[in-house]
């Protein structure tokens, strides 16, 4: 499997899309290319340096020592200058293909109608996940190779060392890859080429890894290293905006940008590639990206990421207070919680048997098959672990208080019962007859939520308390509610819990409705 | 076990034949969200057997191969090829597995060889062997002129071909076609039967389906009939032919004006039913032996009957599909 040139799949590309002609003009366009960024990078820095040289004469001293100085570094600084627009470029074409070459591999089969001959080969989904992630960008990367040589020497002439060249070519690698695997894994949920579709998850996921740059600034600034920009700036001392004096923290202990980038990236990307193999071989009917005990671990591993990642000083400008680490933490949580619960949804068929055999008793509440809410709860108990673990292990950095750990608990049982019904909710989707139902179900919700909004936004005209007890009804955003103190949050908190414990129950009765239904539906056929 | 007639819920209809069982569904159901495409299946093939998987559009053909060869997941039951549970070792069961649809979608930016090339390896044939299975596939194929063009180029007909040698690429032990013949033009169908004709022979087990009934009579060694997800009917065509058929369709033709005679001595014949006589030509059901047969046949010509051609109506699977789906014979 290693031997990824032997891989028939990545051969296939290789064929396919390297044919001599269409090699040697690549090779022939990227050099010309390269020729013409190597002429702009000279003449700028002539230009730079005649400009320095007229205006000596009208300055003191230390100008003329400058430009002394540029003068006599000025052959290496060109070749640094060629050497970060090549890296720069390089990194560009590279993630942006991986990501749009793969993001369209499967759904495109799907469309020929080549996939099912694939899926029949002993192929396994490893094997095919491995040819198609370096098989599909084959072109990008060849046209990197072509141009690894100049970056080599532009780089070394330019006064860095090999091991910086290595490391920002460690980083672009791992983005590319990492990027590649996400775009597998968005063509694997479009059940035919859709470009719209895979347009906006592209872009998104292009969007936030690229993005992830910002996060220098914020509690947790590892998460730039998402980011091969990250290690871009840092591995050639493009050091704008004063980024490259922020260092990336690992449970409280600073780390190279690169190693933190394969770190994530590496982590991350393994996350993706568990829910590919788990899928690639399905049929699309039959797609669940994890099991249930997988989305309970990736809800404890992204916890652990984030506390692993946190810092706390001066630099982040923040109020270091528990309360407000432990009510983020309860947020991205529910962003954790719906996510895991989208991606553990059982389809309508195996939901169909599990409810049969426990009507017969021979299966639990905590079934593969069975209905998400036990694994959401467990997740958030799992979570909510890691919170105690995560803020007791940081309580000597900030002002620390137990009364957090007890708020911090209702706050993730409120969110905990509306993703628990959100997600009822789309399981009940997925048994109408509706085209696509996961992807309604969430625009239903957001139609919910926006709905609730509004009808808070009313209700706050005839007073502010009013729209705020509506909002706490109807959505969880009431505590997060800053000024409450240990357990006293708002009624409308605690009367919004017990609405939505009613709901759930609600839709818990129209699923077992639904299920009972379609069993006793008479055969129909179906090719 | 014994061929049990075939009634639905059946322990296992298995299909006589020269070996091990080569497909085994056994207890298989698939359900979509509010169909059940295929119900309690149980079906057993031995080696070497062609068995043609027959019935109108939506009887559940297509779930059920496609299921066989890994590409669905049964509801409940499973299906084994070879020994292998497919659900549990897709990757082991597929070596013995060639599939082919009523679709012939081939990788166009690929020459001929490079296309059968790369599903040799994916099938994991011995390196050693791929370069000789290759070319070996291509003339079986008939595509030696066309070895290093691509297949962007060639005609549908070609493509067709190229998908066929694609699924045999790997000696499969077992053949699954959906709807095979589905575009072919009839000398390319001619030559795909005779392609399979001696795929069998070389003991290959085939599971065909079709709902051109006519395109697997003379061809399969076994039948089954598929209705609204069941298998109605199985066995060997002879076999399900007889189990059906006791009472033979006979033709009767005469010169003369002997219709009266006819129907008198019909009428008074055991065995005989369902006379329908005109003018020069008739046809009846007879149940009786062989020798019955010919006393029958004796008993017209020494009434004076001047007999111009008697005989059995042989039954064509079509004949039978008919009779099934309009559950004459249930």
């Amino acid at each position: 499997m290693l031997k990824f040139w032997r891989n028939p799949e990545f051969v296939r590309h290789v064929r396919a899309e390297l044919r001599p002609a269409r090699a040697v003009t690549v090779a022939v366009v990227v050099l010309f290319l390269c020729a013409l960024i190597g002429l702009a990078c000279w003449s700028e820095r002539q230009s730079m340096l005649t400009n320095a040289e007229n205006s000596a004469p009208h300055i003191d001293g230390k100008w003329t020592a400058y430009v002394e100085t540029s003068r006599q570094q000025n052959s290496q600084q060109t070749w640094l200058l060629l050497c970060k627009w090549l890296f720069g470029l390089q990194c560009g074409l590279v993630t942006f293909w991986s990501l749009f070459a793969c993001a369209q591999s499967v759904s495109a089969e799907r469309d020929r109608k080549t996939w099912d001959f694939q899926r029949t080969t002993s192929l396994r989904p490893a094997e095919m996940l491995i040819g198609k992630l370096l098989g599909e960008p084959v072109l990008a990367y060849f046209g990197m190779l072509c141009v690894l040589p100049l970056t080599l020497i532009a780089g070394l002439l330019g006064g860095l060392s090999f091991w910086s060249l290595v490391a920002a070519y460690g980083s672009i690698i791992a983005g590319a890859l990492f990027l590649g695997l996400g775009g597998l894994w968005v063509s694997t949920l479009v059940e035919t080429r859709s470009r719209g579709v895979e347009m906006i998850g592209g872009l998104g996921l292009y969007g936030f890894t690229m993005g992830a740059h910002a996060f220098t600034t914020t509690w947790f600034p590892g998460l730039a290293a998402f980011s091969p920009v990250t290690g871009l700036h840092t591995v050639l001392g493009l050091d704008s905006a004063g980024r490259r004096s922020v260092v990336p923290p690992l449970f409280g202990h600073s780390v190279p940008w690169i190693v933190l980038t394969l770190l994530l990236d590496g982590s991350f990307g393994a996350g993706l590639v568990l829910m590919l193999v788990r899928n690639l071989k399905r049929d699309y009917s039959e797609i669940r990206p994890l099991s249930r005990w997988q989305a309970v671990g990736c809800a404890a591993f992204l916890n652990f990421v984030f506390y692993a990642l946190l810092k706390f000083g001066p630099s982040t400008g923040s109020g270091t207070d528990s309360r407000l680490l432990a009510t983020f933490m309860v947020s991205i949580n529910g962003a954790i919680l719906f996510a895991m619960g989208l991606a553990t949804l059982t389809p309508h068929e195996r939901l169909k048997v599990w409810w049969r055999q426990r009507a017969v008793g021979t299966t639990s509440l905590f079934s593969e098959d069975g209905l998400p809410w036990p694994w959401l709860a467990l997740s958030a108990v799992v979570a909510y672990a890691l919170m105690v673990w995560g803020l007791l292990a940081w309580r000597l950095s900030m002002d620390f208080h137990t009364r957090t750990l007890g708020t911090a608990a209702v706050q993730l049982l409120v969110v905990l019962v509306f993703i628990t019904r959100d997600i009822l909710f789309v399981q009940w989707c997925t048994l109408t007859q509706m085209r696509q139902p996961v992807l309604k179900g969430f625009f239903f919700l957001c139609l919910y939520y926006v709905a609730a909004a509004v009808v808070s936004a009313i209700r706050g005209i005839s007073g502010e308390a009013s729209g705020i007890a509506a909002l706490s009804i109807l959505t969880p955003v009431g505590v997060f509610d800053p000024r409450v103190e240990w357990l006293h949050f708002s009624a409308g908190v605690y009367e919004g819990l017990a609405l939505q414990a009613g709901l759930i129950a609600v839709i818990v009765v129209g699923i077992s409705n639904r299920l009972g239904r379609v069993g006793m539906v008479a055969t129909a056929s179906g090719d | 076990m014994p061929y049990d007639g075939g009634r639905f819920g059946a322990p296992s209809q298995i299909v006589p034949g020269k070996a091990d069982p080569l497909i085994e569904l056994i207890g298989l159901r698939k359900e979509y969200d509010n169909l059940v495409a295929v119900e309690d299946l149980n079906l057993t093939i031995p080696q070497s057997e062609i068995f043609g998987l027959i019935g109108p559009n939506g009887a559940g053909k297509t779930t059920t191969i496609r299921i066989a060869c890994g590409l669905l997941t049964p509801t409940t039951g499973k299906a084994v090829i070879d020994g292998v549970d497919v659900a549990r070792e897709p990757e082991r069961a597929q070596r013995s597995i060639g599939y082919l649809s009523d679709f012939f979608a081939v990788y166009e930016d690929l020459k001929v060889w490079e296309y059968l090339d790369y599903f040799a390896h994916a099938y994991k044939v011995e390196e050693r062997q791929i370069s000789a299975r290759v070319n070996g596939v291509i003339a079986q194929v008939s595509l030696e002129v066309k070895r290093d063009a691509l297949i962007h180029g060639l005609s549908r007909g070609m493509k067709q071909r190229l998908g066929i040698g694609r699924a045999i690429i790997h000696q499969p032990k077992v053949l699954l076609l959906d709807e095979p013949a589905s575009g072919l033009d009839p000398k390319a169908r001619l030559e795909l039967r005779n392609l399979l004709r001696w795929l069998q022979e070389q003991g290959t087990t085939i599971l065909i389906s079709s709902h051109i009934l006519t395109e697997l009579e003379g061809f399969c060694t076994s039948i089954g009939i598929m209705e609204k997800g069941r298998m109605v009917r199985s066995g060997r065509i002879e076999e399900v032919t007889a189990a059906e058929h006791r009472a033979r369709d006979m033709r009767i033709g005469w010169v003369g004006d002997s219709t009266p005679v006819i129907e008198a001595r019909l009428n008074g014949f055991p065995h005989v039913a369902n006379i329908k006589l005109s003018a020069g030509w008739g046809t009846f059901q007879f149940a009786g032996s062989d020798d019955e047969t010919a006393s029958l046949l004796a008993d017209l010509v020494g009434a004076g009957v001047r007999v111009k051609t008697f005989g059995e109506v042989k039954q064509t699977v079509e004949d039978l599909y008919m009779k099934v789906s309009k559950h004459e014979v249930m």
